[in-house]
């Protein structure tokens, strides 16, 4: 080990995540050369392959590693918040048919293909320009890529970096939702914990909003896989050897390990192109329900697994690294140059998803992130339960009925969909927050209530 | 095809056997794409060459199962069976081999590749 771990949890999360090989994870982590501070957890970490997702390391970005699986086959899965003009009941009195009409409009992929039939060369424009092109193409309006970390588009992405292949997985699946835990949810804000930032974050208690989790579907997956193959074989080159071969990496400096980056980041585009896309698409769904009157506007959307250059300070000096995220939301804190200007003076909005049967919440970066955890911060709930164990005993139709009950309505393109997800295989999202919120690295804004759920 | 399913907290894995490495690896593509989809009427109408490499066998399985990955995800194809090292099948309808899960990837977490009472035997993990 060349650091320490770090995590953060109170003892009833301490419980769960000490029962997989989370935190083993978090110690192959501690091995990468150039790691600068301890390898970090947050309080929702769960196992994931060679890095655990919940993790946090930050690498010299002169003399550190970057790792593919330190960002995960998904890369920029993320979530976009949308604001509506809507109250609680007027949506609750039509709520069927707004889900049946998201449901319809937003394609979720599982098979079939998206809306979208665009060329190589179109493509490789998302891949460079992310939400500002379909923005530009007439799926948005102008300020939706502003209120996103980086603008919604990372710079110094490189199409040419990403492979045939993954241009060919991608192309048909931009716009679509995905499957496993990504979702799309309609919520209401069920509780203020902050009144001033929600008043800078402009939302109100029983306002509706939309939750929208998904990432660069095939093309992500197949730029990580075909980095993880490439920088297997050049590892020995460098004389790096490793505790897990998941962990494959490479120095930041080299030439694989730069062309990663610009292949990574061009993958980060495309998600948020999807998101845009995905917004554009909900957008017309509460039209058709709800007319003209209806007016969306984003309030935010943050990466969840992600690798970025930052400036941080760590053991009182100046440090230039190369920020992984897996599985966890950056947190910068209120004055942040990197904040749009609006939100400024309340801090960076981060947006973490709970189970679909439970909460999620809005918090606004913390002073705290920044001397802990390289303004960063958990992303969700977190397993608790394995996929199959989630589906013992359980049964669609039954989470269905019961979550009906609790007034939410679930549509799904499988039944697993609905199984695997079930509320009770993840973590008390309440607990997650309330220990990063005690531990300083971000606060609490907004509890948010779901109504209506799409499932890929 | 038989498989066991194997649990891990976030994804999901199987276990497969096979009499030689050929058939272990045919068993594990077919256990592969029975996780993506319900391929029952899948037939062997086209064949596909996938090519494949590695520094041992651990790394062959996981590339060669990526390739599988890329044939149903990329090409879009619904294997039928393995002859020869050639993966058979059709082209995916959603009506006809309904999808079950979206795989990202074949991972290296937790691999083992090993021979047993005169056989082989693989434990691989999916990021679903």
């Amino acid at each position: 080990m060349k650091t320490d771990v770090r995590y953060f949890a109170n003892d009833a999360l301490r419980a769960h995540i000490e029962k997989d090989k989370a935190l083993e994870q978090a110690v192959n982590v501690a091995c990468l050369p150039g790691i600068v501070g301890p390898s970090l957890a947050m309080p929702d970490i769960h196992q994931g392959y060679g890095f655990p997702i919940g993790g946090v390391a930050a690498m010299d970005w002169q003399h550190g590693v970057v790792s593919p699986g330190g960002v995960g086959y998904d890369i920029n899965c993320g979530v976009r918040l949308i604001r509506t003009n809507l109250v609680e009941a007027e949506v609750r009195a039509r709520l069927r048919e707004l889900v049946d009409q998201l449901f319809q409009d937003v394609p979720c992929g599982v098979g079939g293909k998206g809306h979208f039939d665009i060329s190589q060369k179109q493509l490789k424009q998302v891949l460079e320009r992310g939400s500002q092109w379909m923005v530009d193409e007439g799926y948005g309006d102008n300020a939706d890529a502003t209120f996103a970390e980086e603008g919604g588009c990372l710079g110094d992405a490189d199409a040419d970096c990403v492979s045939p292949r993954a241009l060919e997985r991608g192309r048909p699946q931009l716009g679509t939702l995905g499957s496993g835990n990504h979702f799309l949810e309609v919520q209401y804000v069920e509780r203020i914990e902050d009144a001033e930032a929600a008043r800078i974050f402009r939302i109100e208690e029983g306002q509706v909003v939309v939750l929208v989790h998904s990432g660069s579907r095939g093309l992500g997956h197949q730029v990580c896989t075909d980095f993880l193959q490439q920088m297997g074989a050049a590892m020995k080159k460098y004389g790096i050897t490793l505790p897990d071969r998941q962990l494959a990496c490479v120095p930041v400096q080299s030439e694989e390990g730069q062309r990663y980056l610009k292949a990574m980041r061009a993958a980060a585009n495309f998600a948020w192109a999807n998101r845009q896309a995905m917004t554009h698409f909900l957008r017309r769904s509460f039209e058709r329900v709800f007319g003209k009157r209806a007016r969306l506007s984003v309030l935010y959307d943050v990466c969840h697994n992600i690798a970025k250059r930052e400036k941080h300070e760590w053991g009182g000096r100046p440090v230039d690294v190369l920020v992984h995220r897996k599985g966890a939301t950056r947190a910068f804190p209120p004055h942040h140059a990197e904040i749009p200007m609006e939100y400024r003076a309340a801090g960076q909005p981060v947006l973490v998803p709970g189970s679909m049967g439970t909460a999620s919440w809005i918090l606004a970066g913390s002073a705290g992130s920044m001397r802990e955890s390289f303004g960063s911060v958990c992303h969700g709930a977190g397993r608790m339960l394995s996929r199959n164990a989630a589906k013992a005993g359980r049964d669609a139709r039954q989470i269905q009925r019961q979550l009906e009950e609790r007034g939410i309505i679930v549509r799904s393109e499988t039944r697993d969909g609905i199984v695997e997800e079930a509320p009770e295989a993840y973590k008390d999202v309440d607990e997650v927050i309330e220990t990063v919120h005690i531990a300083g690295l971000a606060a609490k804004v907004a509890r948010l209530r779901p109504m209506g759920v799409i499932k890929g | 095809m038989d498989f066991e399913t194997l649990e891990h907290t976030a994804d999901t894995g199987f276990r497969v056997r096979g009499a030689t490495r050929e058939e272990l690896f045919a068993n594990a593509a077919m256990a592969l794409a029975e996780i993506v989809m319900d391929r029952t009427f899948a037939q062997p109408r086209e064949s596909h060459r996938l090519t494949y490499a590695g520094s041992d066998v651990e790394e062959r399985l996981v590339n060669w199962l990526n390739e599988v990955l890329w044939l149903m995800d990329g090409l879009r194809i619904a294997p039928a069976a393995i002859k020869d090292g050639e993966v058979w099948g059709e082209p995916r309808d959603d009506e006809k081999h309904p999808p079950r899960v979206v795989v990202k990837a074949v991972t290296f977490h937790q691999l083992v590749v090993t021979q047993e009472n005169g056989g082989w035997m693989a434990e691989v993990f999916l990021d679903i």
